[in-house]
């Protein structure tokens, strides 16, 4: 099928559109590295984890589908606390590859839960409510209402997110505990409650981007963990580890060119060129778009 | 001495109760049967679901009074069931545990086309062939559905449907009620063996072969045969892969080849995904048809209103009494009927009456011959009678003729559309 430019620049805008779902999930695993300087490989899990059982205890006990928008971020959130108990507390602070794998393990077996408790089924997901069906048409654009929807939400996360780290009592420990562990126990910073609370944060932010992920696609299914992981953890990389605006950058232009490739050289080709993106930044640009000057925020 | 006293007769009763415990175990004979397939992974659904109706048809068999022995007594059938994931290595692994470690006679499974390819190949080629080692094992598969996989051993059969056939039906019925709709338009998930497969290799090539049109012109080397020109059916298409969540572009370009009918052959998860986006783009066409695997309660319970018209043609459906009842049955026992489970049912109901047939004494040590038995039981096999009425078997291939009819996604479940039986 042939495509033109109108047809490209609406591709580039599907996928920006979409692309603000990995900055979300992106933002969560950023702001856990900015933390601690470790990677969550189990972030999305437990986002995706949350939004399961928020639209589990909403149809259960019969309450309204949009309360799955406020319980599976919660349930989200005290999945990172349990993440990081299990993978991260307990193991010692400069053992940076042990807790890499006990995350990568906590992924598998979240995933393997949800696997086991719905038979791997797809669930109808809530949609957004006004937003869900509205598709603004310009011409020959159309443009999905419920992912503009998602994508001023991720700006108003990162708001959110960046008031809590340079606003607040929390943010001033998060950040010292981050840049100088050390100095940040003599200064009487409870050091593990700091990451604590910095996982549930990250976990709720996740919980609400796996809430999006799941209404944007219609079905929520144990299928979507190991993309948005491997998405979001990209957004992350090129983004710049630690950098919440890099994150969303980096999101948006992943998505948006991910659909670039997907129209002009097929879905087969296409993750190719995201995984050559990847490797370009590690090769030429470790740092991410930007660079050290604001590697963490 | 007093104590010795109470010892000694609680000891001679426990002794007596394990003695006559034993022997009215050892009174009862059983056997044995395996069955495998995915319980763990996205696909679990289909391994639980398989699962659930042998347990039924096996606890049916054994209220009915079992399997008749050889010397005319009655064994109860025993099974176990074994989690292959839809891995190929991991189905192997199991193929190879059960032949060799257990005393099954024979077994069901496994649930995925890629497992079941790579796993047939582990199973003794061709008969009494003494330089192939491969396993001397019975299999009679239920869900792996890809076309002509059985051949690959001739240990190796199926009661799978045949897809060739049905989406041939499929189309020459399309065309004859639906003389509007001419132009044709699809994809699939190109990551997957069966959907990917099932689309460029026979429901293509069955539209074209009715007269359809595919809407950009005639694809390079598509003729009407099965798998003519499947590379470029795939490349003409608009495809995803199975954990894709955006469906943008291909809905689009779905939307912008303004086909009558469009052929979406995918799993229930992407085929919900894709028909959300197709529906919010407005883009739903005259006619939408399916992959047999979305015949079931999960596309209802996932996108039921985006599915609404959407035909598919299958192997199974609640239109009998029997199909009721298992149907009754699957769900009692946490699973669901659908194409690929209700066959589980009738593989157990094939076992009995071969088992029978050829005079199986249940002796363990007596495995391999009666393994061997139960084979050439089954190779002998003209018909076997299926839920939804009798199935020709095609033995030169090991494969299976089943009923069908094509049904309908309406109001939130499948109406059968038509009924050639």
């Amino acid at each position: 099928m042939g495509f033109d430019l109108v047809g490209i620049f609406q591709t580039v805008i599907d996928g920006v559109l979409f692309g603000s779902t990995y900055a979300l999930i992106g933002m969560g695993f950023t702001l856990i590295f900015g933390a601690m300087e470790k990677l969550n490989m189990a972030f999305a899990a437990s986002s995706i984890g949350g939004a399961y059982i928020g639209l589990g205890i909403s149809t259960l006990l019969g309450l309204p589908l949009f309360l799955t928008f406020f319980i599976g971020p919660i349930a989200a959130g005290l999945l990172g606390l349990l993440v990081y108990l299990t993978c991260f507390r307990f193991i010692p602070t400069d053992n940076h590859l042990g807790s890499l794998m006990a995350s990568i393990g906590a992924l598998f077996f979240i995933d393997e839960v949800i696997i086991h408790e719905t038979n791997g089924s797809p669930l109808n997901f809530p949609e957004l409510g006004l937003f869900a069906e509205a598709y603004f048409e310009f011409g020959e654009f159309g443009f999905r209402g419920d992912l503009i929807f998602i994508m001023l939400l991720s700006f108003v996360f990162m708001g959110v997110i960046m008031y809590v780290l340079y606003k607040t009592r929390l943010g001033l420990a998060t950040r010292a505990v981050s840049q100088q562990h050390i100095a940040s126990l003599l200064c009487g910073i409870p050091t593990h409650k700091t990451n604590a609370v910095t996982f549930v944060l990250a976990g709720v932010l996740g919980g609400f981007a796996g809430c999006l992920v799941a209404t944007s696609v219609g079905v929520i299914s144990p299928l979507l963990t190991l993309p948005i992981t491997i998405k979001g953890l990209i957004a992350a990389v090129i983004g710049g580890l630690g950098s919440i605006r890099g994150a969303i950058i980096a999101g948006l232009l992943i998505g948006g060119l991910e659909n670039l490739f997907l129209l002009l050289r097929g879905v087969n080709e296409r993750d190719i060129y995201v995984f050559l993106l990847l490797f370009l930044f590690l090769v030429f640009r470790p740092n991410g778009l930007f660079g050290s000057t604001i590697n963490r925020d | 001495m007093t104590k010795y006293r109470i010892k000694k007769p609680l000891a001679t009763i426990t002794t007596l109760c394990l003695l006559l415990g034993s022997s009215a175990v050892m009174g009862e004979t059983t056997v044995n049967i395996a069955g495998w397939g995915a319980k763990s992974g996205p696909l679990r659904s289909f391994g639980v679901n398989s699962e659930a109706i042998i347990k039924a048809a096996v606890a049916t068999v054994n209220k009915d009074g079992g399997i008749t022995l050889a010397n005319g007594s009655k064994a109860k059938l025993a099974f176990d069931y074994y989690d292959s994931g839809c891995n190929a290595e991991q189905g192997i692994a199991v193929a190879r545990k059960v032949a060799s470690e257990t005393n099954a006679l024979i077994g069901i499974g496994p649930t995925c086309s890629g497992v079941a390819a790579a796993s047939f190949g582990v199973f003794q080629k061709k008969l009494d062939d003494n330089s192939d080692t491969g396993l001397q094992f019975p299999l009679l598969t239920d869900t792996a559905v890809r076309n002509g996989l059985a051949k690959i051993s001739q240990w190796t059969f199926r009661n799978t449907p045949n897809e060739p056939d049905m989406y041939d039906k499929l189309f020459a019925w399309i065309a004859k009620n639906n003389p509007d709709v001419k132009t044709i338009y699809g994809g699939t998930e190109t990551d997957q063996g069966h959907s990917a497969g099932t689309y460029s290799k026979v429901i293509v090539q069955a539209a074209v072969r009715h007269g359809f049109e595919w809407v950009n012109g005639p694809i390079d080397e598509v003729n009407g045969k099965i798998a003519s020109g499947f590379k470029n059916v795939l490349s003409s298409s608009s495809n995803w892969l199975m954990g894709d969540t955006n469906f943008s572009v291909q809905a689009r370009s779905f939307k912008k080849s303004k086909a009558d009918l469009f052929i979406v052959s995918a799993h229930p998860f992407t085929t919900c995904g894709f028909l959300k986006e197709l529906y919010r783009q407005k883009g739903m066409p005259k006619m939408l048809v399916g992959l047999t695997s979305s015949s079931s309660a999960e596309v209802m319970k996932g996108c039921a209103k985006q599915a609404e018209g959407m035909i598919i043609p299958t192997s199974f459906a609640p239109i009998t009494d029997a199909a009721k009842e298992v149907a009754a049955l699957a769900e009692n026992n946490g699973g669901s009927a659908d194409l690929h489970s209700a066959a589980a049912w009738e593989n157990v109901m094939i076992i009995k009456q071969v088992m029978e047939s050829v005079k199986i004494t249940g002796d363990p040590a007596k495995l391999q011959e009666e393994r061997r038995k139960i084979r050439d039981g089954l190779e002998a096999l003209e018909t076997t009678e299926g839920l939804l009425g009798t199935v020709t078997r095609v033995q030169d291939e090991g494969e299976a003729l089943k009923p069908y009819v094509f049904v309908q996604a309406k109001n939130g479940s499948w109406d059968v559309v038509h009924d050639p039986r």
